[in-house]
C-alpha cells in the first residue's frame, strides 16, 4: 500500500507546485520570474520521483531527472541569458495590475476545483488529487500570457502550461510511455530556444520585447 | 518501407543546408529530391491503396495515412518545384542572400519530413510530438522575410499554436488514462491498440479529451474561433510556404483531430458525441471566414480566409456523417489541397510582379500576365465550387449527407454561407483580373517555370471534378468502413 510518507510528500509538493504559480503572478521582477518557474519545476520533479519510488516504475525516475536538468536548470538559465541579451528593463510591465491578477487566479483555482472533481472521482492513481491543481495551473499560465507585456514572460506563461500537463500527466497516468515523453521534452526545449531566438529578432526590429507592439496585421 | 519516405527528406534537408551558397547546386539537389520524394510516396500510396494497411511497429500506414501522404507528396513536391523560379526572383531583387536559400530549401524539406511523421506514426503521442515539431520548423519559413510584419505573424503562429497544441497533449494524455484500466501499465498509445479495445474505453475521460484534443489540433487546423494566426501566418510566408501551410499542414491537424473521431465513432459513446462538435467548429468556421471575405482588402489574406472556410467545409462533411459527408469530407481536404495550392501560386506570380498584397493596387492581370489571369481565374472559381470543377462534387456530397440526415436547418445555412463566399470571392479576383493596369506596368510573365506546376494543379482538379479515378475512389470506400460510414 502506499505510504503516508509519500502521500504526505505528495501532497506537499502540489501545494508547492500551486504556491509558485501565485508568485509567479504576484512577482513584479523578471529574474524573479525564472526562479520561481525553475523552483515549480523541481517541485515537479521530486513529485515524479515519488511517484516513480511508490510505484516502482524505473522509467519515471528518467523522466523525473531529466524534467528537473531541463526545466529547472538549462531554460531558466537560457532564459535569463536571452534576457540579458537584449537588456530588456527588469520590470515585469503587467497589463492587469497584480492584486487584481491574484484574485482572478484565486478564481481560476476554485473553478479548476470544480471541473476537476467528477474526472478526480474517476482517477484510480495515488496523485488523482493533484488534477485540480495541474488544471490551476494550465489555466494559470495562460492568464500569465495574455496579461504580462514583454514577449520573454508570454514564453515562461507557456512553460508554466506544459508543467501543468505535465502534472496532469503524471496525476492521471503516471505519465506518458517512454518514447513519448522524451519527444515531448525535446519538443519543449527546441521551442524554447527558437521563441528565444525570435524574441531576441523581435528585439532587434521594434528595440522593444514588448509584445502590445504586435498589433500590425489586422483586417 | 516506410523509413525510407522519412529518411529521404530529412536527408534532403540537410544536404541543402550543407551545400549553402552553391545556389544552383541547391535547386538541382530540391528539385530531383522533390522528384524522387514524389515516387517514392505515391509507390506507398499505391501499395496501401491497393493491399490495405502497412503496419511497421511504430509506423502505420492505413488508406487514410495513405489520403495524406498523397496530399503531402503531390503539393510538397510542386511546392519545391515553384520554389525554384519564386526564390531566384528574391535573390535577384535582393531581398534574400544564396545562404538563406539553402536554409529555405532545407527548412522546406524538413517541414515536409514532419508532416510525413505526422500521418505515419502509429502512437497518438508521436503525432503530437510531430505536430508540434511542424509549427517549430515552419516558424522559420513564415518568419523567413525577416520583416516587421513577418515577425509578428511569426511570433503569433508560436505562441497561439504551442499553447493549442499543449491542450491537445492534455486530452491526449486523458484518452490514454481511458485505455489504462484495461491494457494495464503496459499500454503504448498506439492507435491501433487502442481500436481494439475501442469499445471498453471509458466513456468520461474519451469525452474530455475529445473536447481538449478538438480544440488543441483544431488551432492548428484553423478551426474558428482558435483560427487568429492563420491569416497572419498565411499571408506573411512565401507564397510556396503558403500553398503548403493551407494545403497540406492544415490538412494534417485534421487528420489527427479525425483519428480520435473514428476511436470515438468505435467506443460505447458513438459517434454522435464527436460529430456534433465537428459540425458545430465547422459551421463557426464557415461563417466567420464568409464574413472576413466580404471586407478583405489583402488578396493573400483572402486566401487564408477561404482556407478557413474550406476546413470548416471538411468538418461540416465530417459532422454530417454517414457515407456521403465522409466521403464529401475526404474527397474535399485532397480538392482544397489542390485548389489552394493553385491560388498561392499565382498570389506569388502577382506579388513578385505588382509588389502589393492589396487587392485595390492590382488591376488589368489579364493584360500583364495573361496566363497567370486564367489560372488564376480558373482556381478562383474551382475553389468557390462551380462546375466542373473537383470542388463542387465533394461541396455538393456534403450537402446531400446534410439533408439525408435531416439536418435542414445546419444544411441550409452552409449552402447560404457557400453562396455568399462565392459572390465575394469572385467579385475581388475579378476586379484583380480585368480594369486597367497600373502606369508603366510591363506585360509580360514573372517566370515560365513558375507556371508548370500551376498547370499541372489546374489538369488536376479539371479532370478531378469530371471523374474520380477508380482506385482513389476505393481507398475512399476503405476510409469510409473506417469511420463506420458504410451503413
Amino acid at each position: 500500500m502506499v505510504s503516508t510518507l509519500s502521500l504526505d510528500a505528495i501532497n506537499t509538493l502540489a501545494a508547492m507546485i500551486l504556491l509558485a504559480d501565485f508568485m509567479l503572478v504576484a512577482s513584479s521582477r523578471m529574474r524573479s520570474l525564472t526562479r520561481i518557474f525553475a523552483l515549480q519545476s523541481l517541485a515537479m520533479g521530486g513529485l515524479a520521483a515519488v511517484v516513480a519510488f511508490e510505484t516502482g516504475a524505473e522509467h519515471i525516475y528518467v523522466i523525473a531527472v531529466l524534467s528537473v536538468a531541463l526545466k529547472a536548470v538549462v531554460i531558466p538559465r537560457f532564459i535569463d541569458y536571452i534576457t540579458e541579451k537584449i537588456q530588456v528593463n527588469r520590470e515585469v510591465e503587467p497589463l492587469i495590475k497584480i492584486p487584481g491578477s491574484l484574485l482572478i487566479c484565486a478564481a481560476i483555482t476554485i473553478l479548476a476545483y470544480f471541473v476537476t472533481e467528477p474526472i478526480m472521482e474517476l482517477g484510480t492513481a495515488i496523485t488523482s488529487n493533484c488534477l485540480a491543481i495541474s488544471f490551476a495551473t494550465v489555466l494559470i499560465g495562460m492568464f500569465l500570457m495574455v496579461s504580462r507585456k514583454k514577449a520573454i514572460t508570454q514564453v515562461i506563461g507557456l512553460l508554466v502550461v506544459e508543467n501543468g500537463v505535465f502534472l496532469a500527466a503524471i496525476s492521471t497516468t503516471y505519465s506518458m510511455p517512454m518514447v513519448v515523453e522524451l519527444g515531448v521534452f525535446f519538443d519543449i526545449f527546441v521551442g524554447v530556444v527558437i521563441m528565444g531566438i525570435f524574441a531576441f529578432r523581435i528585439n532587434r526590429t521594434f528595440e522593444t520585447v514588448d509584445s502590445t507592439v504586435l498589433r500590425r496585421l489586422k483586417d | 518501407m516506410i523509413e525510407a519516405a522519412l529518411i529521404l527528406p530529412a536527408v534532403l534537408a540537410a544536404i541543402c543546408i550543407l551545400l549553402g551558397r552553391r545556389t544552383r547546386l541547391v535547386e538541382a539537389v530540391s528539385v530531383a529530391g522533390a522528384g524522387s520524394m514524389l515516387v517514392l510516396g505515391l509507390y506507398l500510396v499505391f501499395r496501401v491503396f491497393d493491399q490495405g494497411s502497412l503496419d511497421e511497429g511504430i509506423w502505420y500506414m492505413d488508406q487514410f495515412s495513405g489520403l495524406m501522404m498523397l496530399i503531402i507528396v503531390l503539393i510538397g513536391s510542386l511546392a519545391m518545384v515553384y520554389s525554384v523560379p519564386y526564390m531566384r526572383h528574391e535573390l535577384d531583387s535582393g531581398e534574400v542572400n544564396p545562404k538563406k536559400v539553402a536554409y529555405y530549401y532545407g527548412f522546406l524539406f524538413l517541414f515536409i519530413f514532419t508532416m510525413v511523421l505526422v500521418v505515419v506514426s502509429d502512437n497518438l503521442g508521436m503525432v503530437w510530438i510531430a505536430v508540434e515539431a511542424t509549427t517549430l520548423v515552419s516558424a522559420f519559413l513564415v518568419g523567413f522575410h525577416n520583416k516587421a510584419t513577418s515577425l509578428e505573424a511569426t511570433w503569433k503562429y508560436l505562441i497561439i499554436c504551442s499553447i493549442g497544441i499543449s491542450l491537445a497533449l492534455l486530452g491526449t494524455i486523458f484518452i490514454y488514462a481511458s485505455s489504462l484500466p484495461i491494457l494495464g501499465e503496459g499500454s503504448d498509445l498506439h492507435w491501433t491498440s487502442l481500436m481494439a479495445v475501442a469499445d471498453q474505453l471509458d466513456p468520461a475521460f474519451l469525452k474530455i479529451g475529445f473536447v481538449l484534443v478538438l480544440i488543441g489540433y483544431g488551432t492548428k487546423a484553423g478551426l474558428a474561433p482558435m483560427h487568429t494566426w492563420l491569416p497572419d501566418a498565411h499571408s506573411q510566408s512565401p507564397s510556396p510556404v503558403s500553398a503548403l501551410l493551407s494545403g497540406v499542414l492544415l490538412n494534417c491537424a485534421m487528420y489527427a483531430v479525425l483519428r480520435y473521431h473514428v476511436l470515438l465513432t468505435h467506443s460505447q459513446l458513438g459517434g454522435g458525441f464527436s460529430s456534433g462538435l465537428l459540425l458545430l467548429f465547422g459551421l463557426l468556421s464557415l461563417g466567420i471566414a464568409a464574413a472576413f471575405i466580404i471586407t478583405q482588402k489583402d488578396y493573400k489574406r483572402l486566401l487564408a480566409y477561404s482556407s478557413i472556410e474550406h476546413m470548416g467545409i471538411i468538418s461540416i462533411g465530417f459532422g454530417f456523417g454517414g457515407y456521403w459527408g465522409i466521403f464529401g469530407g475526404l474527397l474535399h481536404m485532397l480538392n482544397h489541397s489542390l485548389t489552394k495550392a493553385l491560388l498561392f501560386f499565382g498570389a506569388g506570380n502577382v506579388l513578385q510582379k505588382y509588389g502589393t498584397k492589396n487587392i485595390s493596387e492590382v488591376r488589368g492581370l489579364v493584360r500583364t500576365m495573361p496566363f497567370t489571369a486564367a489560372l488564376l481565374m480558373l482556381g478562383a472559381l474551382a475553389i468557390t465550387g462551380s462546375p466542373p470543377f473537383s470542388i463542387f462534387t465533394s461541396e455538393i456530397m456534403v450537402l446531400t449527407a446534410g439533408i439525408d440526415q435531416g439536418n435542414i436547418l445546419p444544411a441550409i445555412s452552409y449552402s447560404l454561407m457557400l453562396v455568399v463566399v462565392f459572390a465575394a470571392f469572385m467579385g475581388h479576383i475579378v476586379k484583380m483580373v480585368f480594369g486597367e493596369p497600373p502606369q508603366g506596368m510591363e506585360k509580360g510573365e514573372i517566370s515560365k517555370m513558375g507556371l508548370v506546376p500551376m498547370i499541372a494543379l489546374a489538369v488536376m482538379i479539371t479532370i478531378m471534378g469530371l471523374f474520380i479515378p477508380d482506385v482513389l475512389a476505393d481507398a475512399l470506400r476503405d476510409i469510409i468502413a473506417l469511420f463506420g460510414g458504410l451503413a
